[in-house]
């Protein structure tokens, strides 16, 4: 049996066992309420409550038994080993005859959207040098699967592939091309890979461009695809890193030390019908050309439309068409990179959400796996948990506002003897205290695994720090729920008042907050906290004290959000041992790379540093007029597009090149035709454009 | 002396670099403006050797007076600028045999330009013997492999709304249409499924 479970007559039980877990812990909660509630009958909004806590308590135990479940798993396996595992010198497994001895290819494909380029190439850069530190890189190529609008990124990608095509040599194993049109966003991209180049190979390892995974890793995933031929998908769970400010490092910390149990308990009950993240994943290629194809949903946006988390409605349909997909829990060597502070992370929500919520109309689509449908509503749910809990708190302050209304009788009839209401107290305490327990218990599990693996524990810092980390990161995390809880409450509320998503690119640096940005975004909470606040102390002063945790948070909003993105703060933790991570206290060569790369980045092709207008620079200086003309298709423009290129020239002429808006920069740089016309009338202009002095490294008078 | 931009030139693309007889030639203030700025644009390319400057500058010049001989010249820093971009890729095609491969013509003006190929200008420029076909063809890199296309259609999803909405419909038309047929005019065979 491998450590992800497989094997064995057991695994016929692990889903029941998982999900009769959930449902009866859930009862026997919606049970303990019912009795503190039910007092003389159930009110409307006593039974509002019931079903909102239901709800809530479905998603938050599904949580806790996957974090215990994996606990347990995590216990019966050996401890970590002191050196990452060498799986690249494990033979790949035989072949079918048909396929005996018929070389195939893995691509590494790297889609990227207006990405930063040093970054997507320091870290394409890193990997390919672990897969090469291997000795099994001759079966990859890299392929990045530009989508990227802005003209000076795509310019400067140009330039990073060329000069790094020229350090590879022959044979060629990077690739680069930039769509002409991004339609259907990332899942248009992959499938425009698919249709142009996907014959050419049998696996695609899907990479985000903030993805970082080792050779052995990418070895070992192919290795598992070919023992298996009905195997589709298998997604690496990525650990969270390289982030430095107090914010991401407590996620990092949180991600890397709980993830590790969600991950090993996701893959005891999702088996073979596991889920696909987007990326940090390897596909069997020809089944997903044939079955993962997307529609267009009915109707308009934001409901209808491209689908957009469509990661998930892959797994589902190659699950649908009887393909296997895996979540490969025990499989290291796989990282992202996280938002760096509280608003980016909630930016980055903005952009899922309406991906998530889409789902809710597939969960009764027909033809899905089970499970695949539960992977659709756990989704939505994520997202839906926040105005659920939010409705969950005003019914609740409503309900207890209007028991402080009736005033309590103690004498009935004719009877002397006063008859004491019934108090609840125990029952409310019981129900608050087992809610708090399945919410934290999975971080006092994580700490026994610490105490109990010794090797792990002093990768995290040593239990006493690692426990003083899960205080304050449990600490910060109940004071940033409430405010996350807004944030998605009005995302979700957006969303289904029919306001569509853009698609911004992500600001993944560090960076740190402002107070202006911090007012900006949080101000509304606080006033939140304090109009709540003062009505609940006034109207409902015993409720006030319960709510509290969910004021402080609001409250105290703006100075966590800027506190917490300060990178400062956060490298002095690291200093002190605290939220310390495996790959911080022992970091992975690639890392170290990636780190390295980019450092001391290689210079631009044709002398060009990142800060100058390169859209311009690709116009003018022929090394890189020649270069970018070169990946251009060979296509004549319409009549239609010729003119309006030539009123972009003469725009760009008469009002000079602040005029023009980045799509119109791109429409010149899009068509060789346009490009030379250009070239030459600004060569041709009064002063001469100033490409000489940056043309380095050209001379061919050597 | 090599064969670059004028022999070799001459020899594969008739009438390359040499003007016709009748030429007239191009003004001394027109030509100084625009060899003014042809050295700059040589400099840009990465040619900075005076001797390949003033080989293609003759060249180029060469090449507007034939054209002049044609058309009267609008701008003839304009027209220097594209003559010496057509005299690059006349020498590219003439070095590596292409014959309108315009990707592979724009992939050798990369690879030449790119600043990777010691020598290339004076190979330009004729002053050079030695042919740079295979270290040009090693530097033009294809972006993209060959195509290997695969089918990649859209999946049918039958949402459960959608499927129920025609369901509902589907029974609606069937009752209308059951109701507006009367009973004596139903066949037996239709309701009973038997002849």
């Amino acid at each position: 049996m491998t450590a992800s479970g497989r094997g064995g007559v057991g695994r016929h039980l692990h889903r029941p066992i998982y999900f009769s877990l959930v449902f009866l812990t859930t009862l026997g909660m919606m049970s303990l309420l019912s009795v503190a509630i039910q007092d003389g009958g159930t009110t409307p909004l006593e039974l509002l409550l019931l079903i909102l806590y239901a709800i809530l308590m479905l998603w938050i135990n599904a949580s806790f038994w996957t974090a215990a479940i994996g606990f347990v798993r995590l216990l019966r396996l050996p401890d970590m080993p002191e050196q990452p595992r060498d799986q690249t010198t494990a033979p790949f497994p035989a072949v079918p005859a048909e396929e005996a001895g018929v070389p195939f290819k893995t691509a590494l494909v790297m889609p990227v959207y207006n990405e930063d380029p040093e970054r997507v190439f320091a870290g394409l850069r890193a990997i390919w040098g672990s897969l090469v530190e291997t000795g099994r890189h001759q079966g990859f190529e890299i392929f990045i699967l530009s989508d990227t609008r802005d003209p000076d990124i795509w310019v400067q990608e140009e330039m990073h592939w060329r000069r790094w095509v020229d350090e590879l040599g022959q044979p060629a194993r990077l690739f680069y091309r930039n769509r002409v049109e991004n339609t259907a966003r990332k899942s248009g991209n992959l499938a425009d890979f698919c249709r142009g180049w996907g014959g050419r190979y049998r696996y695609m390892i899907v990479l985000d461009a903030d993805s970082i995974m080792t050779g052995a890793t990418l070895v070992e995933m192919v290795r598992r695809m070919e023992s298996d031929r009905r195997l589709a998908l298998i997604q690496v769970p990525p650990v969270p890193v390289n982030r430095h400010s107090l914010f991401a490092r407590m996620l990092q910390f949180a991600g890397s030390l709980y993830g590790r149990m969600f991950a090993a308990g996701l893959a005891y009950w999702q088996q073979d019908t596991g889920n696909f993240w987007g990326h940090n994943a390897i596909i069997r290629v020809r089944p997903f050309a044939d079955h993962c194809g997307l529609p267009k949903l009915p109707g308009r946006e934001p409901f209808g439309g491209d689908i957009l988390s469509h990661d998930f409605v892959e797994a589902a349909l190659l699950a649908r068409s009887g393909w296997k997909v895996r979540l490969a829990d025990d499989l290291g060597g796989s990282y992202e990179e996280i938002p760096p502070t509280l608003i980016d992370y909630a930016k980055r929500d903005r952009r899922w959400c309406q991906g998530n919520l889409q789902h809710a109309r597939l969960v009764l689509a027909r033809g899905f796996k089970t499970l695949s449908r539960i992977h659709f509503a756990m989704g939505v749910m994520s997202y839906l948990a926040s105005p659920l809990w939010l409705l969950f708190l005003v019914a609740t302050g409503i309900e207890a506002y209007l028991r402080s209304l009736q005033a309590p009788v103690y004498f009935f009839g004719n009877n002397i003897l006063p008859v004491w209401p019934e108090s609840y107290t125990v029952e409310m305490m019981t129900v608050l205290l087992v809610t708090l327990a399945m919410l934290f218990l999975p971080k006092v599990l994580a700490l026994i695994l610490l105490a109990v693996k010794p090797r792990m524990g002093r990768l995290f810092g040593g239990v006493p720090r690692a426990a003083l980390s899960v205080v304050i990161e449990s600490l910060f995390s109940v004071l940033l729920a409430p405010v996350l809880m807004l944030f998605q409450s009005k995302f979700v509320a957006a969303i289904l008042l029919r306001t569509a998503v853009g698609w911004p690119p992500q600001q993944r640096g560090d960076h740190q907050t402002g107070f202006a940005e911090a007012l900006g975004a949080h101000g509304f909470h606080t006033l939140i906290a304090v109009v709540a606040g003062l009505l609940s102390y006034h109207y409902v002063p015993s409720f006030f004290w319960w709510f509290t945790p969910v004021l402080a948070g609001l409250a105290l909003s703006i100075p966590v959000s800027m506190i917490t993105s300060r990178t400062s703060l956060g490298m002095l933790a690291r200093r002190a041992g605290l939220f310390l991570t495996p790959e911080e206290s022992d970091e992975p060569p690639v890392l170290r790379q990636l780190e390295r790369n980019l450092a001391a980045p290689s210079p631009l092709l044709c002398g060009k540093t990142a800060g100058d207008d390169l859209w311009l620079r690709a116009v003018v200086d022929p090394c890189a007029y020649a270069l970018h003309a070169s990946l251009l298709p060979d296509e004549i423009p319409s009549r239609r597009r010729r003119h309006y290129l030539e009123g972009l020239i003469f725009q760009l002429q008469d009002e000079g090149t602040g005029s023009l808006s980045p799509a119109e920069k791109r429409a010149l740089l899009s068509h060789r035709d346009g490009l030379y016309e250009l070239h030459t009338l600004l060569w041709a202009g009064a002063e001469p454009p100033g490409a000489r002095a940056s043309h380095a490294g050209a001379d061919g008078s050597a | 002396m090599g064969a670059g931009i004028g022999a070799a030139l001459a020899e594969v693309v008739p009438g390359a670099v040499s003007a016709p007889s009748h030429a007239p030639a191009l003004g001394p203030a027109e030509w100084q403006r625009a060899s003014g700025r042809l050295g700059e644009y040589l400099a840009a390319m990465g040619v900075r050797n005076p001797q390949e400057v003033e080989r293609l500058g003759e060249a180029v010049r060469t090449r507007l007076e034939s054209r002049l001989a044609a058309t009267p010249l609008e701008d003839p820093v304009e027209s220097a600028i594209e003559e010496t971009h057509a005299l690059l890729d006349l020498w590219l095609a003439a070095e590596l045999g292409l014959e309108g491969e315009a990707s592979t013509l724009c992939a050798a003006r990369a690879a030449v330009l790119g600043g990777g190929l010691p020598g290339w200008s004076a190979r330009w420029a004729g002053l050079s013997e030695r042919s740079l076909a295979p270290e040009i063809r090693a530097l033009c890199i294809a972006a993209v492999p060959e195509p290997a296309p695969l089918t990649m259609e859209p999946n049918p999803i039958d949402l459960f709304l959608h499927r129920l909405a025609r369901r509902l419909a589907g029974g609606f038309h069937r009752l209308l249409a059951r109701s507006a047929i009367p009973e004596s005019a139903t066949p037996k065979s239709a309701t009973r499924g038997h002849p």
